[in-house]
């Protein structure tokens, strides 16, 4: 009898052991941090203990190979439930019908309403459809050492040619050993290096990346502009052709570089390092208007997943109020919340102001599935190569145009 | 303790040739699980990547896969980064292999003369070999860095660089310092597959050739040399595989820039399929490849199979 009820009570603890992990939900979420401390791990328990039965398996995916992975991890059937995402690669992630639409889900979604206005039109999809949820924003701005502006006389420059002539100013020995130590600008060649190109160039540039007139004079002439920076002012450091986010930032905090263009993201390292010595303004106007990035990021379900619903909860908390601005703690960027907004106190005032004050002519990408390969491939190897010498300034803009035109 | 076959079934064993009823399939059987997994995470794939090589293949256009014929190899001839690919990954093999073997010779000669700790050094000797290669790359790319690197500053402080060189950015170097870093990584390999084979070398014939009036250098040309040939030729074309495989520690390093600088074929392969998602042509890029390693690779197996004759 005693045995008949042991064996009674073990199977239906078996039994409801296995129910619990039929509806156990697991949702595998990309995501990529520079920050090494991120607080995912304490919006992950906040979340799980508000929503039994739903697992979240946070994975911290390296920058530099974060698309190569998704869009192979895509193909080959085992995409994550719902990872973050940029726009550039929303007609990409579109054309394989990775993305799952958010129209019906946003709609029903009461932090909707808290969003930051206009923010969800910016993001939306070529097809009107809305696919991604933002989650963060930065925009781009000229960072400048301000004791050694204020030592030369100089004033932040508000146009190219006051840029040329202030990097120059600024590119000195300071030591006197015959040797420069101190160069103007801190010029990223490597990949990532398009934002501060596109600042430079895209203004003179007709109809834009995609608008068929890269190999014009005018075009032409504003990238030989670029490439005489380092090879004739020499105000970039000789390893600017390789130059990514880590040396162009480490560069700029020991002093080796007086400006460089970033987001507020790296404002707090900025400011541990150099103090009251960093400032920041918008980027010069170069030609007749001025262009900055609007640097994004959203979160998207994969239409691959098995459990929307739960990764659909997932990306909305995220997305929510305090939960987004303590998303935002980590990765140093901009609450996409009105709420989060009103109280913000994450970054020291300058740095807010100056990407208020880019807000106004910050822009996006051409959405157009060649800008993958412009950004990974394309513009990286054409301007190390024309930096070099390798190339010519004509051969690189062909190139891009290539790419655009097929 | 076992027991011992019967006298007669001994001596049946003993005559019997291997492959009598019952035995032949034995080395099938014991070889089959190493044979599956190689089929299946080697040849299976590569089988694929020669299928995708006549296809029109980009990942993020599923819907693009189409039979192209030769149409990516014949691209690949007329392409000038695949014949920039190609000079490059002949410097790369040329230069870093002899340059391995060199050094591996200089150490497993000093390795195997006496000397206090030479355990010790023989233990550490093997640290580069030792160490994952992605360390080893952002190593030597902080050793060469432009701006805070300790090349530099040592090249400097001996007033051999009047300011300091940024190796890796410039066209001009950075395969070069590629492969001594990769020199740096290999020589251990060689070092201590020629040491086994010094050892293997009995002392009585350099008595006898001390005996007969060789010197140092005659004693080194005339049994240390051919008392390690075999080695040499072996541990070469084992090396010569794998260097010419290897992209982990350039892509680490600068991940085949500046332009092309540093691009080999196998990383050029790679970038065409892992980076710009096109895997028709990066799958006829490792096609191409593959042929022309395959002579090396006949080479080496040749020479097994005649060690193993033998």
């Amino acid at each position: 009898m005693i045995r008949g009820t042991l064996r009674a009570a073990g199977l239906a603890a078996a039994a409801s052991l296995l129910l619990s992990a039929a509806n156990a939900e697991t949702v595998r979420f990309w995501y990529h941090f520079d920050n090494p401390d991120n607080p995912m791990t304490e919006l992950i328990e906040t979340f799980e203990a508000a929503n039994p039965g739903i697992t979240i398996e946070a994975e911290n995916v390296p920058w530099n190979s974060y698309y190569d992975n998704l869009y192979t991890a895509i193909v080959g059937g085992n995409a994550p439930d719902a990872a973050m995402v940029k726009l550039f690669a929303q007609p990409r992630l579109m054309e394989m019908g990775a993305l799952e639409p958010l129209d019906d889900r946003i709609a029903a979604w009461p932090g909707k309403d808290d969003l930051l206005d206009n923010i969800l039109a910016i993001n939306a999809g070529s097809d009107g459809k809305q696919y991604y949820l933002p989650v963060q924003y930065v925009v781009l701005y000229l960072y400048y050492r301000a004791d050694m502006f204020a030592e030369l006389g100089l004033t932040p420059p508000t146009t190219c040619e006051e840029f040329r002539e202030a990097a120059i100013a600024l590119t000195r020995d300071t030591d006197s050993d015959g040797q420069t130590d101190v160069y103007g600008f801190g010029f990223r060649g490597g990949k990532g290096g398009h934002d501060h190109w596109l600042t430079m160039a895209l203004p003179k540039i007709e109809g834009g990346l995609d608008g068929g007139s890269l190999t014009g004079d005018e075009a032409i002439a504003a990238n030989q502009w670029v490439i005489d920076l380092f090879q004739n002012d020499k105000v970039f450091p000789p390893s600017a052709p390789n130059d990514g986010f880590q040396e162009i930032i480490a560069g700029f905090k020991q002093g080796r570089t007086a400006m460089t263009i970033h987001h507020i993201g790296s404002s707090a390292g900025m400011v541990e390092a150099l103090g009251d010595k960093v400032s920041a303004a918008p980027v010069p106007q170069c030609g007749d208007g001025a262009w900055t990035a609007y640097g994004d990021e959203s979160l998207a379900v994969f239409s691959s997943s098995e459990n929307k619903d739960a990764a659909w909860k997932w990306i909305s908390f995220l997305a929510t109020g305090e939960n987004n601005v303590l998303f935002n703690k980590a990765t140093g960027q901009l609450t996409v919340t009105k709420s989060g907004s009103e109280n913000w106190t994450l970054h020291e005032s300058r740095f807010v102001d100056a990407t208020v004050a880019s807000l106004p002519f910050a822009g996006v990408l051409p959405s157009s599935p060649a800008t993958s390969d412009f950004v990974n491939v394309v513009w990286p190897t054409a301007m190390q190569r024309a930096l070099t010498g390798e190339a010519d300034a004509k051969t690189m803009m062909e190139e891009i145009q290539e790419l655009y035109a097929n | 303790m076992p027991r011992p076959f019967p006298p007669v079934m001994t001596a049946i064993a003993a005559d019997a040739p291997p492959n009598r009823i019952g035995q032949p399939l034995l080395p099938y059987w014991l070889l089959s699980p190493a044979v599956i997994v190689t089929l299946v995470i080697v040849f299976f794939p590569m089988a694929e990547a020669v299928i995708l090589s006549f296809h029109d293949y980009l990942l993020w256009k599923p819907s693009s896969f189409a039979f192209v014929g030769l149409k990516n190899f014949l691209a690949a001839l007329n392409d000038d980064v695949f014949w920039i690919s190609f000079w490059h990954t002949f410097i790369w093999i040329g230069l870093t292999v002899p340059a391995q073997l060199l050094l591996g010779l200089v150490t497993a000669l000093l390795l195997n003369r006496k000397f206090p700790w030479r355990g010790l050094a023989r233990a550490l000797i093997i640290v580069p070999w030792a160490l994952p290669s992605v360390i080893t790359a952002l190593m030597w790319r902080w050793i060469y860095d432009a701006n805070s690197g300790v090349l530099n500053d040592v090249l400097m402080r001996l007033d051999l660089l009047q300011a300091s060189f940024p190796w890796l950015a410039d066209p001009d170097t950075a395969l070069y310092a590629i492969v001594l870093t990769l020199t740096w990584q290999g020589f251990p390999f060689f070092a201590v597959m020629i040491l086994a084979g010094l050892q293997a070398i009995p002392r009585s014939y350099y008595e006898a050739a001390a005996i007969d009036g060789a010197g140092a250098w005659q004693q080194f040309r005339y049994v240390t040399l051919p008392g390690i040939a075999g080695v040499l030729v072996t541990a070469a074309l084992l090396r010569l595989i794998w260097v010419a495989n290897s992209i982990d520690v350039i892509f680490v390093m600068t991940g085949g820039g500046p332009g092309y600088a540093t691009y080999t074929l196998p990383l050029y392969a790679f970038i065409e399929a892992r980076t710009s998602l096109d895997f028709g042509y990066g799958s006829a890029l490792a096609v191409i490849f593959t042929l022309i390693l395959g002579v090396v690779i006949l080479l080496y197996l040749r020479r097994v199979g005649r060690e193993l004759a033998v």
